[in-house]
């Protein structure tokens, strides 16, 4: 793998003939610095100059001024041709070459390089399966008879293929439908964790630039740069009444999603197994804060909920007339995602569980809330 | 009405005037192929020349074939060159229009994706842009080998010498003899059938990707397979 290299806009502008600043497209003084490794999403309106900027970085559009660098390289010195076979490039359309085969597209730049076939054949498998696409199903297929998800993964190995240090999208995946979307940026998130490429993301969809983005920039009408920050730091303070507007009235929920149940601190909810002594529990029932009994099994496996009048006074916890113990949460699960579970199913409480089932705690509606006030 | 006896006996001639009728016709559709290609790169490259293209090759296109075979006589005698011209000529209309169109039809966002992994310009003409043109370029070859196999019937205005099949037409309006006129038209109208088959068949082989589409999102497709959020 490639090391992936950091991408620098210095005071880029980009205007067109016989216009001023302003114009749809056009890209005002544009300076920033996407670290290596991470991920930058270009967000605005449309006409804001995000994809003029994303393709100033592979010269399918030249600048007017300023210069772009790729690591310490300016790529206006390099040749247009090698600059673009070494940078990955997916666009919204997916642009699949319908003559080729689904192997013969991820072997694109590949091919252009002059790699020795059963390299470019063994690459293309590799990529294939690194989408999640079956070479031996995938490979012979022709791009007409796969769906719009399927089209966008082969983009996205076909940008990949040459094992490049930095990946343009522009709005990727804004012609699959919600459910797809979803997936795909689940699935890019996770090859990211093991490539770690600079990625350059356009998208208009500030959800999807929040969820994407180690860093988001976001642009307005005119081509300026309106803030650029962490989507954390864009959220809780947002730079300008453009940008608070463009983010939207619902930040704190939006704020919900950057959060992850793994990132607070759990509270332990009161456990006990059936079989235990009823009026020893029920002391501890009721000193807790917190007063649900939560029944587990010899693996400390959630049973479900233990109504207090449940509770024997004396003798043994028998395990029956116990609610649901739903939801089930895990560490990774967004605190928007726990909320709307938490919602869905009624209950005060959701129960996070290891990977191997056991409890770890309980996350309640009253700590999400906190969060998502602006600290 | 049909003098069999007589087709018998002039099988030979038969077999010699269709390979006439075959080697005027590829000549002209080659040569004319190779002239309009040229134009409409020349058209798709610099986008005014290709309305004077269009008039020029379209007022050819209107000059009577019965005319301009012998207009040539004077000018390129009485040679290969004068039955071929004409047909080149008039082949050019149809070719130009089509390959324009088919450059035309490549869609914007492929050019794109093309330019954006790095092909060269020539590269990317060759490898994308004249593939994907391949079924109008096809149609018009179709369409431009079945009028040239008409037309080389006409170049029989210039002698025993010249007109394929067309030749036994002549020869059977001289004499008043129907069997030489069927057997000329009817030897004509089969080559283009067969030809214009062969040309799709090539075009089916050119091409598998148009065939055979499989409808978007078949069974199995990864989009609904569960996968764990990051």
């Amino acid at each position: 793998m490639s090391t992936a290299e950091r991408v620098v806009f210095e005071h880029v502008s980009k205007r067109y003939a016989g216009t001023g600043a302003g114009n749809p497209g056009a890209v005002e003084d544009l300076s920033l610095e996407v670290p290596a490794g991470k991920i930058c999403v270009l967000v605005g309106p449309s006409g804001c100059g995000k994809t003029t900027s994303l393709k100033m970085v592979n010269r399918l559009i030249e600048p007017t001024s300023g210069r772009i660098l790729i690591g310490d390289t300016d790529v206006a010195r390099r040749d247009v041709i090698e600059l673009r076979r070494s940078i990955g490039y997916v666009i919204q359309q997916v642009g699949l070459f319908p003559h080729q085969t689904v192997g013969e597209n991820v072997a694109t730049v590949p091919r252009l390089l002059g790699w020795e076939p059963g390299r470019q054949r063994e690459r293309a498998a590799e990529l294939l399966e690194l989408v999640g696409l079956d070479p031996a199903r995938y490979t012979a297929r022709y791009p007409s008879a796969l769906s719009g998800g399927e089209r966008q993964r082969v983009g996205v190995a076909r940008a990949l293929a040459a094992d490049p240090p930095v990946l343009l999208m522009d709005e990727p995946f804004g012609a699959v439908d919600p459910i797809v979307r979803e997936r795909l940026q689940n699935e890019l998130l996770r090859l990211q964790e093991q490539l770690a490429k600079t990625i350059i993301f356009v998208t208009h969809d500030i959800d999807e630039a929040i969820k994407m983005g180690d860093l988001v920039a976001v642009m307005q009408t005119g081509g300026h740069l309106a803030q650029f920050a962490a989507p954390s730091e864009i959220l809780a303070n947002p730079a300008s009444e453009f940008v608070a507007r463009f983010v939207g009235a619902d930040r704190g929920l939006k704020r919900l999603a950057l959060i992850r149940v793994s990132d607070l601190e759990l509270r332990k909810p009161l456990t006990a197994r059936a079989g235990d002594d009823g009026a020893a529990v029920r002391a501890r029932v009721a000193a807790d804060a917190f007063p649900y009994l939560l029944l587990v099994d010899g693996l400390d496996r959630p049973l479900g909920w233990l109504d207090d009048r449940r509770i024997p006074s004396s003798g043994q916890i028998a395990a029956d007339g116990i609610e649901p113990a739903e939801p089930l949460l895990d560490r990774r699960t967004t605190l928007k995602d726990a909320l709307s579970m938490l919602l869905e199913a009624g209950v005060q409480a959701g129960i996070v569980v290891n990977p191997d089932g056991a409890v770890d705690g309980i996350v309640t509606i009253e700590t999400i809330i906190e969060r998502a006030r602006p600290s | 009405m049909i003098d069999w006896a007589w087709l018998g006996d002039h099988l030979d001639d038969l077999a010699s005037r269709t390979l006439q009728h075959l080697y005027l016709t590829t000549l002209s559709v080659s040569i004319g192929f190779l002239i309009a290609f040229g134009l409409a790169v020349w058209s798709i490259r610099r986008r005014a020349v290709y309305r004077p293209i269009l008039g020029i090759t379209g007022l050819l296109y209107t000059i009577p074939s019965l005319a301009l075979f012998p207009l040539l006589v004077p000018i390129t005698g009485l040679t290969d060159l004068t039955a071929i011209t004409p047909l080149v000529l008039y082949s050019l209309l149809i070719f130009v229009r089509n390959f324009v169109a088919g450059f035309d039809a490549v869609p914007s966002d492929i050019l794109e994706a093309a330019d954006g992994v790095g092909y060269s310009e020539r590269g990317r003409f060759w490898s994308i842009e004249v593939p994907l043109a391949v079924p109008l370029i096809v149609a018009g070859l179709r369409l431009a080998t079945v009028s040239t196999i008409a037309l080389v019937n006409i170049s029989g205005l210039l002698g025993d010498r010249f007109g394929g099949l067309g030749f036994f037409i002549f020869e059977g309006i001289r004499h008043s003899f129907p069997t030489e006129i069927f057997m000329g038209g009817l030897g004509s109208i089969a080559l283009a059938i067969i030809m214009d088959t062969a040309l799709l068949a090539i075009q089916g082989r050119l091409t598998p990707w148009t065939a055979a589409r499989v409808p978007a999102g078949v069974p199995g497709s990864v989009d609904r397979q569960p996968v764990a959020t990051p």
